[in-house]
């Protein structure tokens, strides 16, 4: 699975730094290192839902304090 | 005209409880690369030696920049400078680098310890013809320029430093020589270079000096150009011709902005690999697009970099912050300040859609002020600047 958090100036400013340090430390709490590869992109075009994070194909909104829940729900539901 | 340059950098630290310095250093830019450096050291500290050797260094550059012979200058300072009501004179020192055309320098010294010249990493003596003019024993040396030569002018407060603290006679001349050599091969710029002189100078006085201290560096260069993208065309048809023209330039390439990066990869048919690494300071992540020397986030990191080089301009108490942080604005400030000498750039009108939104302190205004913000500082420091917008 492609993991891929913006990193552009506005999801900078909305703590994409916190999101990406709780993502990897719940893929390596979680063993997922092998099924999830986590990576960065600048900006995605769509700020205002930012911080934006995609799984494959699919757009999600996250902040540093829902991080958890969307890799609850959203991630490890589809591996 | 050669492709050579001088790279001039100062920095003092004030006699201990003064407000003043007594020390001073004048600049003045002729045409085709000729400068005239003056470092001027007034009897005494605080007002007295200040308003001294701001006159002296700025009667002595005006008068050697409009060709004058020194004996006019001298004389003409003997005859304007006050009389030290206590003393009974009117003194100060006097060192005067004259850059000819990057060529040649002409050096003068009067009274401040003599210049360290630096060629090829080591300090050299070099020839010094005395004159007598006025009753004051003058040096003139004359010294063609090789790149990576470096004249390093002082006032006595650096050699006086740490006498009966750290020394018993102070930092000698020739170890202040040495520890200069120890920095040629890092690459800091004439600035910084002065700042770490005045540093241990004020170090060795345990932060008390006893005396104003100045150093002034010159650093002879190549010239180095750099070419920096940040942001896109206001019209997008215009892509294609700005990436054309900035990639056609001679020398690095460094591109600011995530959706930049993505119209310079998709000219180039290359992808923008993003790194995950949040390092210090603030900044966002770096990329890589192949073909491209260094790839950054835009607004964040170019704020940084301002941050960084007005700083650079004037107390220079951050440079231990970008010579050793690998985060993206670093990167971009050791490029700008260290290596280059000619910076082109070429800045992209276009409002970001996803930018205009009253919760985020991001906008187009901001955007502009901040290339001119960083043009100006860059100016400052030396460096020939150029701007197209698209």
């Amino acid at each position: 699975m492609k993991l891929t958090v913006c990193i552009g100036s506005s999801c900078y400013i909305k703590g994409s730094q916190s999101v990406v340090e709780r993502l990897q430390e719940l893929i390596a709490e979680n063993k997922l290192e092998n099924d999830i590869d986590l990576c960065g992109s600048f900006c995605m075009g769509r700020c205002r839902q930012g911080v934006c994070v995609t799984i494959d194909d699919d757009t999600f909104s996250v902040s540093p304090e829902s991080t958890e829940k969307f890799f609850e729900e959203e991630v490890k539901t589809r591996l | 005209m050669n492709d050579l340059c001088a790279e001039i950098g100062w920095k003092s630290v004030n006699h201990h409880g003064e407000q003043l310095c007594g020390d001073h250093v004048e600049v003045i830019e002729k045409k085709n690369g000729s400068y005239v450096i003056v470092l001027a050291d007034g009897l005494g500290s605080g007002v007295k030696a200040s308003i001294l050797s701001t006159l002296t260094s700025k009667i002595i550059s005006t008068m050697i920049a409009e060709g004058l012979p020194i004996e006019d200058c001298v004389a003409t300072i003997a005859d304007t400078l006050p009389v030290d009501k206590v003393r009974e004179v009117a003194y100060s020192t006097f060192t005067i680098i004259n850059i000819k055309e990057n060529s040649a320098a002409e050096l003068i010294q009067f009274d401040n310890p003599h210049i360290i010249f630096i060629r090829n990493g080591d300090a050299i003596p070099y020839a010094k013809t005395e004159m007598n003019i006025g009753g004051k024993k003058i040096f003139r040396s004359e010294i063609k320029l090789r790149e990576n030569d470096v004249f390093i002018a002082m006032s006595d407060g650096c050699p006086h430093a740490g006498i009966g603290i750290s020394y018993n006679f102070g930092w000698k001349t020739e170890d202040i020589a040495k520890y200069m050599e120890g920095l040629m091969s890092i690459g800091y710029t004439a600035k910084t270079m002065s700042t770490m002189l005045v540093d241990e100078c004020n170090r060795l006085y345990g932060g008390k000096p006893g005396d104003d201290a100045t150093a002034c560096v010159v650093k002879i260069r190549r010239r180095v150009p750099m070419n920096i993208l940040f942001g896109p065309p206001a019209n997008r048809d215009d892509c294609g011709r700005m990436m054309s023209l900035f990639f056609s330039k001679a020398g690095k390439h460094i591109i600011c902005g995530g959706t930049t990066s993505a119209i310079a990869a998709k000219w180039l048919n290359k992808t923008v690999r993003t790194s995950l690494n949040f390092e210090n300071d603030g900044v966002p992540p770096i990329a890589e697009i192949d073909g491209v020397d260094l790839v950054t986030e835009g607004v964040i990191t170019i704020s940084k970099v301002i941050e960084y080089a007005e700083d650079h301009i004037g107390e220079n108490k951050l440079y231990e912050k970008w010579e050793h942080y690998n985060n993206g604005a670093a990167l971009i400030s050791r490029m700008l300040f260290e290596e280059a000498t000619d910076i082109n750039f070429y800045v992209g009108r276009a409002v970001n859609p996803a930018h205009q939104n009253a919760e985020l302190p991001l906008n187009f205004n901001m955007k502009m002020q901040l290339v001119q913000r960083l043009t100006e500082s860059l100016k400052k420091m030396g460096k020939q600047i150029k701007v197209s917008y698209f």
